[in-house]
């Protein structure tokens, strides 16, 4: 959290994180150039140039299913979240890397011609409409390429106040798009031309990660059944709610909300943090705040207001309670609304 | 719910998660190592050609004659190249050496560059100007006088003949069409990788028009592995195959 702009908010995490990502890209590189063709038999190397190209592809690949991982790992595992903490240097450098791969193509595949290098990455494959083998898998590349450079630059908090989280988020959802892209990338243009099917093992394998562990999560993190009227929503027993965490509850409308109890009292805030999205029921409060467990933005429970200097804010809602049970207002009240707690009392509210 | 240590990253790491990062971190680093040797060893042999800068620059004479891509069937030859090859002859990068053979069609010459060899696929790529490809003193003998050897059906690989000699390894495949296909563009000899010898020769120089030094039909074929009919001439010691274009099948 910051009350102003800066490039980047070191802190000892980020120092750490950012050291053993860059460490791995760099084993990456280092392990697959080191690869001989007396190790492989053969009588003579692949072009520098490729090598290179290759090496930085794959590793591109590779870093770019680890981060579509890391949601789901971190919903199935909290133990998975310190790796979603600084999950934009990651993205970033993975488009670093993609960039790199294309510009050794670039400067080999379309260079040392009378035409321009971008010009002849236009026109030299136009096969768009004559079958499946011969598809110019360059257009993938280039989406695929053109989003990460996107979703990289505007990954700062300064983009994501400036679009509205709303559209922020949903601007980098492109990233799932761009790996369907890298992957036909992949599928088109390296395996259809490889005799050996490693590689497709290693694409296949990770593709089908990235889908199954978000299903996981997806299916783990299921709703209870959503009521069917619009009035107030049963929360269940009140009672059970531990001290500094909250009950997730769904709303005929399908948005969610955190119901917390703190200091013996309870207070319902909108289940999505005003940064990303984070999901604040599945955070603790410390320090007589809820904090998120993405990125530990910080809300009062009883207004959704972050402490100042802060600005940020959710929306709140009402809570009463009915025979025992908890229920929770339909309607939210505006971000940063006040709202009464409702106190907890030997193990039954009043 | 669960009673795991709650990580806040500007807090530091509790200490119930710090085992569990260390050991995420160093699975990264020896997980990626492993994996990129992986990967790295499953490439396929990209073939013997490759330029040969070992032999040095090589200047020959030898008659100039047109498919309409130039070749020259050397009368004599030098250290690496018998009189009696006959060269694809390329510029230098992705350029053809059409517009200064034109001149010089039917006529003896002298070339000088540098040899790429793969297989029975021979090609210099010539340094500019004059001193790549000029005329030479004297009468020009006659060329070998081109051989029909009637009509084929074959299977295998169009691509361009400078990348698939060695200029890029691998220069063949689909990973390589777009290059393929501006290298042919620009002039570059296209030819035919057959799957099977014909005559004992693999790579089959493809015959064009002097508009068009490929049928412009076959750019959305290749680098693909298709199946044709179409007549060779052996010139030389080297196949020109003339594609019917009707012919062309893809395989699987």
């Amino acid at each position: 959290m910051s009350v102003r702009y800066i490039p980047v908010q070191w802190n000892r995490f980020k120092w750490g994180y950012d050291a053993a990502l860059l460490a791995s890209v760099g084993v990456f590189l280092w392990a697959f150039l080191r690869v001989t063709p007396e190790d492989l038999g053969h009588e003579r190397d692949v072009s520098g140039a490729i090598r290179n190209a290759r090496a930085f592809g794959a590793c591109a690949f590779v870093m770019l299913t680890g981060i579509l991982c890391i949601g789901p790992l971190a919903r199935l595992d909290t133990r998975f979240l310190p790796l979603l903490y600084n999950r934009r240097h990651f993205g970033v450098v993975t488009a670093a890397v993609a960039l790199t791969h294309f510009s050794f193509v670039l400067d080999w595949y379309f260079a040392f011609s009378p035409a321009g290098k971008y010009e002849a990455l236009l026109f030299a494959n136009t096969s768009f409409t004559n079958g499946v083998a011969g598809f110019p898998f360059e257009a993938f590349g280039i989406f695929a390429l053109l989003s990460l450079l996107i979703l990289a630059a505007t990954s700062h908090d300064f983009w994501m106040k400036f679009l509205t989280p709303p559209v922020w988020k949903g601007l980098h959802y492109l990233i799932y798009p761009a790996y369907a892209a890298v992957v036909a990338h992949v599928a088109w243009g390296a395996l259809l031309d490889q005799e050996n099917t490693t590689f497709a093992w290693v694409v296949h394998v990770g593709a089908l990660l990235v889908v199954g562990l978000h299903l996981g999560a997806a299916l783990s993190g299921r709703d209870a059944a959503k009521p069917r009227t619009a009035g107030w929503v049963d929360a269940g027993d009140p009672a059970t709610i531990p001290e500094g965490r909250a009950r997730i509850v769904t709303l005929a409308s399908g948005d969610r909300v955190a119901v917390f109890r703190h200091e013996g009292a309870l207070s319902a805030i909108s289940n999505a943090c005003a940064h990303q999205n984070g999901p604040l029921g599945e955070g603790r409060i410390i320090d007589c705040l809820v904090t998120c467990p993405w990125h530990g933005f910080q809300y009062d429970v009883r207004t959704g207001r972050s402490p100042a200097p802060f600005t940020e804010k959710v929306p709140t809602y009402a809570l009463r309670l009915e025979g025992g049970r908890l229920l929770v207002s339909p309607d939210a009240d505006p971000p940063g609304t006040p709202q009464r707690p409702v106190p907890v009392h030997r193990g039954r509210t009043t | 719910m669960s009673e795991r240590p709650f990580f806040v990253g500007y807090l530091g790491l509790p200490r119930g998660l710090r085992f569990m990062t260390l050991a995420l971190a160093v699975s990264l680093l020896i997980g990626g190592g492993l994996l990129a040797t992986v990967i790295a060893r499953a490439k396929d042999d990209p073939g013997p050609g490759t330029f040969r800068f070992d032999y040095g620059r090589q200047t020959v004479t030898g008659i100039v004659a047109l498919t309409p891509t130039p070749i020259l069937h050397v009368t004599k030859g030098s250290e690496h190249i018998e009189a009696g090859r006959t060269l694809m002859l390329s510029g230098q990068g992705k350029n053809g050496a059409l517009l200064r053979a034109r001149a010089l069609e039917g006529r003896l010459a002298n070339a000088s560059g540098i040899l790429l060899t793969r297989g029975d696929l021979d090609m210099m790529q010539l340094v500019c100007g004059e001193a790549g490809l000029g005329p030479a003193d004297g009468d020009a003998p006659m060329a070998p006088e081109p051989e029909d050897l009637g009509r084929w059906e074959l299977a295998g690989e169009i691509c361009d003949g400078k990348c698939a000699a060695g200029a890029m390894r691998p220069g063949t495949g689909i990973a390589h069409k777009a290059c393929a296909s501006l290298c042919i563009l620009n002039g570059l000899p296209p030819v035919f990788i057959s799957t099977r010898p014909i005559e004992g020769e693999t790579f089959l120089l493809i015959a064009g028009t002097p508009e068009d030094p490929m049928p412009p039909e076959l750019y959305d074929w290749v680098a693909e592995y298709v199946a044709l009919k179409g007549q060779i001439v052996r010139h030389g010691d080297l196949l020109v195959l003339d594609i019917d274009t009707a012919t062309l099948e893809r395989t699987p």
